[in-house]
């Protein structure tokens, strides 16, 4: 018989944290959230207290030196999840000023003890930590160290059955040992500013017996609390489950919305592919990735689209509202400069998953990156991949558009060296012919399947885009100096 | 200062607990010593949550709030000792009418309580405070149901 201990996990519910931790806190746990001034210290530990704390479950918060409790009562009160009815039944604050201004860890150690006994929580939290080490004196005669004193701490709260968290700035070195000796998780938040931008970040550096997620993942804090967006993991080295979809789903095709297109790919957009759709300003990326999330619209297909574009051409701005008001699209459209690619893709896989989607735009790449926190530029190449597998993982076609100077000296498609990420290429080019600035465009690649090689004329109308005949009577196209092959037919013009 | 309020139900609860305590036909002294208890009650109930030193914070700011409209209280040079400005208060309640003995009282009780309010809200200060205010009296049908 099988009398292995299984320890119970209590689920916090705060968004993206139980992801973090593998699943939860372990119960009767002793841990450590640490973090400089202004992380949001305080702020994970009443939401994880208002979380948890249940009248059979009930929570008592110690508070020490640094922030008044006033103070931390008033502004803790702001957010959403602060539940006044839960205070003195369920959830009882303790000062211990007066305890550790007698300066001794055992008389500290005795208080909490006493109300521990007296409440009988089934949560302890300490704030702060650092103040008790910093103002309690080992060398009153006969008083405990502070090795002994995090050392009892931990014993006493975890024989009384309680989970304990003890809040404060991250340790100095000679505090280190015992409390990383003693504790079962350590949670380290940080706020990173870089020029203009602030970022918030949490790691959880250890974990007893569970499978964390490793790395660091970011969080906001809205009034409603702490937002955490994990670290999106590439499918496959994690998870098999969520494994790109492979045969029969990559053997379906989507229309494009645009006549024609679909035969230059090959029958249609292999589902669960990612297209990047590369061109210069007004070449009609973002007419495309409308008319692709309008066919599926028809097609019972519905999609969502993440906008960074600042302006888009009005027209195109209603098509796309009319599309989300039909309640078929769903739309995130963000200003904000200081995103990290883990929250866009948390809050897109959460649409996603509302939607029911199978198509996804993003427009563009470009605005993303200037969305994207500067800190968070320089692996944005790294972060793009991640985020291509996590969409694919869920077997959502992606259209992204990219941004694209038009030089005619070399042949690129995407600003950062991004192309390769994905599993299609249409690129869109001015050319000059016959004194006129006329559209072109091409399928580049098409991962696994024949396509059109063809450079094909085409213009924007009111009705969406209509490709013409390939230029084939002109080479040199891409060179931006087109010259004529053969004698240009009279009639050649545009063919839908 | 707040200004009691028979409209403020915390205020009719400090008004109705003082006399509660103070007995019937009390004299100053009766009344200075309900006041008193009743204030040192709220301390010790406020203590363990905020500390022993900020309660004195809110006790001596209450206080400081009351003299202006009762400046017979004049207190002056106890910074910093607030059970020293309390007994202050209390020698200077006993000499005066029992009427404005009770005003002066609950003046600086709901000035105190009023004052947390404006910290951490109407909601958390009666949660706390509440069980220490006397029940309202049973209403007269209420009586007969009963």
């Amino acid at each position: 018989m099988n009398q292995k201990v299984r320890i119970n996990r209590l689920v916090t519910g705060i968004p993206g944290l139980d992801a973090i931790l593998g699943g939860g806190l372990p119960e009767f746990s002793f841990n450590l959230i640490a973090g400089p001034p202004g992380s949001g210290k305080t702020t994970l530990a009443h939401q994880l207290m208002f979380a948890l704390a249940t009248p059979e479950r009930r929570a008592l918060f110690f508070t020490v030196l640094g922030e008044p409790p006033l103070k931390m009562l008033r502004y803790q009160q702001q957010f959403t999840f602060f539940d006044t009815g839960k205070i003195n039944d369920t959830i009882r604050y303790v000062n211990l000023a007066d305890a550790v201004h007698s300066g001794r860890f055992d008389e500290v150690l005795a208080t909490i003890l006493k109300e521990v006994e007296a409440f009988t929580p089934g949560l302890v939290f300490v704030d702060s930590f650092r103040s008790v080490l910093l103002e309690a004196s080992p060398h009153v005669k006969g008083a405990i160290s502070p090795q002994q004193f995090i050392q009892q701490l931990g014993i006493q709260l975890s024989s009384w059955q309680a989970t304990t968290f003890l809040i404060g700035e991250e340790p100095s070195d000679s505090d280190t040992q015992p409390i990383y000796t003693v504790d079962d998780g350590v949670v380290v938040l940080n706020q990173s500013v870089y020029r203009n931008s602030m970022v918030r970040k949490i790691q959880v550096l250890k974990l007893r017996g569970q499978a964390t997620s490793p790395g660091i993942h970011t969080f906001r804090i809205t009034g409603a609390g702490i937002e955490i967006f994990p670290a999106a993991a590439v499918p496959g080295d994690t998870e098999a489950g969520t494994a790109a979809p492979a045969g029969p789903l990559r053997d379906r095709r989507l229309a494009m919305g645009v006549p024609g297109l679909d035969t230059m790919l090959g029958g249609g957009l292999p589902s669960g592919y990612s297209l990047l759709v590369a061109g210069p300003s007004g070449s009609g990326k973002t007419v495309l990735a409308t008319a692709f999330l309008a066919e599926g619209v028809r097609r019972d297909e519905p999609g969502v689209i993440v906008a960074f574009e600042q302006t888009p051409s009005q027209s195109w701005i209603r098509t796309i509202d009319d599309l989300v008001r039909s309640g078929k699209v769903g739309l995130i459209n963000t200003r904000l400069l200081d995103l990290s690619i883990d929250e866009i893709v948390q809050r897109l896989i959460d649409l996603i998953k509302r939607m029911k989607a199978s198509r996804v735009v993003i427009d563009s790449l470009s605005g993303f990156e200037l969305a994207v926190a500067p800190t968070f530029r320089e692996d944005f190449r790294e972060s793009l991949f991640r985020m291509v597998s996590v969409l694919s993982g869920l077997g959502v076609t992606v259209l992204m558009t990219s941004e694209l100077e038009d030089r005619y000296t070399d042949l690129r498609f995407s600003p950062n060296g991004s192309a390769f990420l994905t599993d299609a290429i249409i690129v869109q080019r001015y050319v000059e012919l016959e004194s006129r600035l006329n559209r072109v465009m091409a399928v580049v690649k098409v991962r696994g399947s024949d396509h059109s090689k063809e450079l094909r004329q085409y213009e924007i109308t009111r009705e969406g885009i209509i490709i013409g005949a390939p230029l084939s009577e002109y080479t040199g196209m891409l060179s931006g100096r087109p010259t004529l092959t053969q004698v240009a037919s009279p009639e050649r013009g545009l063919r839908p | 200062m707040s200004l009691p309020s028979g409209n403020n139900p915390r205020h009719a609860a400090i008004r109705r607990t003082l006399a509660l305590r103070q007995g019937r036909d009390p004299g100053s002294g009766a009344i200075a010593e309900a006041a008193i208890g009743l204030t040192r009650e709220v301390a010790r109930c406020l203590a363990p949550l905020i500390g022993s030193r900020g309660v004195d914070a809110l006790v001596s700011r209450s206080l400081q709030l009351t003299v202006p409209a009762f400046p017979w209280l004049g207190l002056t040079g106890e910074h910093g000792n607030v059970m020293g400005s309390l007994a202050s208060f209390k020698a200077r309640l006993e000499v005066r009418d029992p009427m404005v003995v009770t005003e002066a009282s609950v003046a600086l009780l709901v000035t105190f309580t009023d004052l947390l309010v404006t910290m951490i809200g109407a909601s958390l200060t009666d949660r706390l405070l509440g069980p220490i205010w006397a029940a309202p009296a049973p209403s007269p049908e209420e009586e007969t149901a009963s």
